[in-house]
């Protein structure tokens, strides 16, 4: 019993990074109908703007939750001018290209951001400084969770839950869902298409950032190419809940969350991310639009 | 057509005929760049059969280069068969695992069959890395290939392999020529421009789709042993996703269904790299940026297909 308490809550803490990664690619994907790849990398570039921060200013005696507080809205915000950026530069001139010049765009993408983390920081693994955050750890049933973890879990479930209620109940949200239905019936109502792509490549790098930044405190490390596995890993939970859906993001990143801590449990870590991708390929062989997606199979 | 196409291809055979004499004035070290860029041409044009020419999303695609350079190398090393031997059982292995794999998952729509092909790369490298069977050697691959003979003669020299790679790579653009005007290469036209006109008049998506993508595959198998042949060691690192990004990049920036252009993103992506080996640690920033710049000032890619009359 223990041990299955203990699986569900690294499950929700890995799962809550997945689900606030996801919904980048998700929203990005509902907009414009582009698998923005370089989305994971800019998460990762967040937990690099944000240990920066953190290592920085460790000596001038700053308290840490301030300072973990700091290095969170700093990231935020320089990943969500990087995020607005990309999609000026690299996406919106391709925007009435074939959809494989953007694909291969974004690819440019990633491996720009990629190994200009790399040729910043370095190619060896950052580690994160300690003693930021309590060390607190409850014990629950036999199951142990951290101060870090109940971070997590409830940091990612009030922003999911404020860009739920942003997104269904607000004008703008409204104007964003109409846009990713159809963007030239969109725009005949009035809506500013270009200003709702651009703030989906402010929510949603911005989510990342938070997510990418619990990546490091959590594992306590950073590595360039960690926006890849990480990455994959998010949108691999977006596709299991139906890309472009918003809450399936959401259901997909926790399952996908639950699904890895519990197979972690039983099944080799050598074969970890193909056992994942076995899962997602028999998803979409037998639900193609994801969970929660409109079913959209090509008939062949 | 035929007066449209025909003097590009003239030029492309007297081009080629003029490579092979390259041996004569390039030091060892070209002649293996040369060849390597004869084999990743190779792939790169069976990356095309299926992305540019069957419009299918392929992400996968070095997982095919893989299980040619594999099936040479575990043959030839485990079981002492004769490279030229393994080279059928290359491209045949690699073909039927295309269409094994394409088979359920072709009619998945587009993204979604990117995805499912980065999947498959994934899981593959993985089972080669975890030495699948005992066979694959792990991390580490299968060092020590041998030399492939012909009627007794030793393809030794880095010169005979070069003519060897380049004999080879004429005869996939021979295919790929005669690709444009065979019935399938009509067929995945028709298919790309407008699937249901093209299944009212008689087309089989499905087969035509799964019989493109083994076509694919099985080139990209014969350039797997080209490969193994050409480096004499097999391992994982050199059929990762990023290898499988770089085929589908060169497809796109080059020009899908172009030939030329095809053979002009190889060169782009693959032997200029070697060219700045010092500035490796830039490379792929630079790589970035360039694609980037290619996709933006070129969407249609850097030397697209010629429109054909129909």
């Amino acid at each position: 019993m223990g041990t299955f308490i203990q699986q569900v809550i690294n499950g929700l803490t890995v799962g809550g990074i997945y689900a606030l990664i996801a919904l980048g690619y998700t929203m990005v994907y509902g907009v414009l109908r582009l698998i923005n790849f370089a989305h994971g990398d800019l998460c990762i570039l967040g937990a690099f703007v944000g240990l920066t921060m953190l290592s920085g200013a460790l000596g001038g005696g700053h308290p840490g939750p301030a300072l973990v507080l700091l290095a969170f809205v700093v990231a935020v915000i320089a990943i969500s001018v990087a995020g607005v950026a990309l999609e000026f530069v690299a996406y919106r001139p391709l925007r009435k290209a074939d959809r494989l010049a953007a694909v291969v765009s974004a690819l440019g993408a990633s491996m720009l951001i990629e190994n200009g983390i790399m040729l910043i920081w370095g190619p060896e693994v950052r580690v994160f400084p300690s003693g930021l955050l309590p060390a607190t750890t409850w014990h629950v049933a036999g199951a142990s969770i951290s101060f870090v973890e109940v971070m997590i879990i409830i940091v990612s479930v009030v922003l999911m839950a404020a860009l739920y209620g942003f997104v269904n109940h607000t004008r703008f949200g409204t104007a964003i869902r109409a846009a990713a239905i159809d963007q030239d019936a969109a725009r005949l109502m009035g809506i500013n298409v270009n200003r709702v792509i651009s703030s989906v490549f402010v929510i949603g790098p911005a989510l990342g950032a938070v997510g990418g930044l619990f990546i490091g405190l959590y594992y306590r490390e950073a590595y360039f190419t960690m926006g890849w596995t990480y990455g994959l890993n998010a949108f691999i939970a977006a596709i299991i809940g139906g890309i472009g859906n918003i809450p399936g993001a959401m259901l997909g990143g926790v399952l996908l969350g639950l699904f890895n801590a519990f197979a972690a449990g039983y099944v080799s870590s050598s074969w970890q991310n193909a056992i994942t991708f076995a899962l997602l390929i028999a998803i979409l062989l037998i639900r193609p639009s994801g969970l929660l997606g409109e079913r959209v199979a090509e008939k062949v | 057509m035929m007066r449209r196409t025909l003097p590009t291809a003239a030029i492309g055979a007297v081009l080629w005929a003029g490579c092979l004499a390259l041996p004569i004035f390039l030091d060892s070290a070209w002649i293996s760049i040369a060849a390597i860029f004869a084999i990743y041409a190779i792939v790169a044009l069976s990356q095309d059969v299926v992305l540019g020419r069957a419009g299918l999303y392929d992400m996968g695609h070095a997982v095919y280069f893989g299980i040619g350079a594999y099936a040479t190398a575990v043959l030839n090393v485990g079981f002492g068969w004769p490279i030229l031997a393994t080279l059928p059982v290359a491209i045949v292995g690699a073909a039927l695992v295309g269409a094994v794999f394409a088979a359920p998952i072709i009619r998945l729509r587009g993204d979604y069959l990117l995805v499912a092909t980065i999947g498959l790369n994934a899981i593959f490298v993985l089972a080669m890395r975890n030495d699948l069977g005992g066979l694959t050697g792990g991390s580490d691959g299968i060092p020590g290939l041998g030399v492939p003979s012909l009627f007794g003669l030793q393809i030794e020299s880095q010169s005979a392999l070069f003519w060897f790679d380049w004999v080879l790579l004429g005869v996939v653009l021979l295919v790929m020529r005669n690709l444009d005007r065979c019935e399938l290469g009509r067929a995945l036209r028709y298919l790309k421009q407008d699937q249901l006109a093209a299944s009212t008049l008689g087309v089989d998506a499905r087969r035509t789709k799964i019989l493109a993508f083994a076509l694919g595959a099985g080139l990209a198998g014969l350039a797997g042993t080209l490969f193994a042949v050409q480096i004499s060691t097999v391992s994982p690192s050199s059929f990762v996703f990023t290898e499988s990004v770089t085929l589908f990049a060169i497809v796109i920036v080059g020009g899908q269904g172009s030939i030329p252009g095809v053979l002009l993103g190889t060169a782009l992506m693959f032997v200029v790299p070697q060219i700045f080996r010092e500035f490796a640690q830039y490379r792929y920033f630079i790589f970035g940026i360039a694609m980037i710049a290619v996709m933006v000032l070129r969407p249609q890619g850097l030397w697209p297909r010629a429109r054909l009359a129909r």
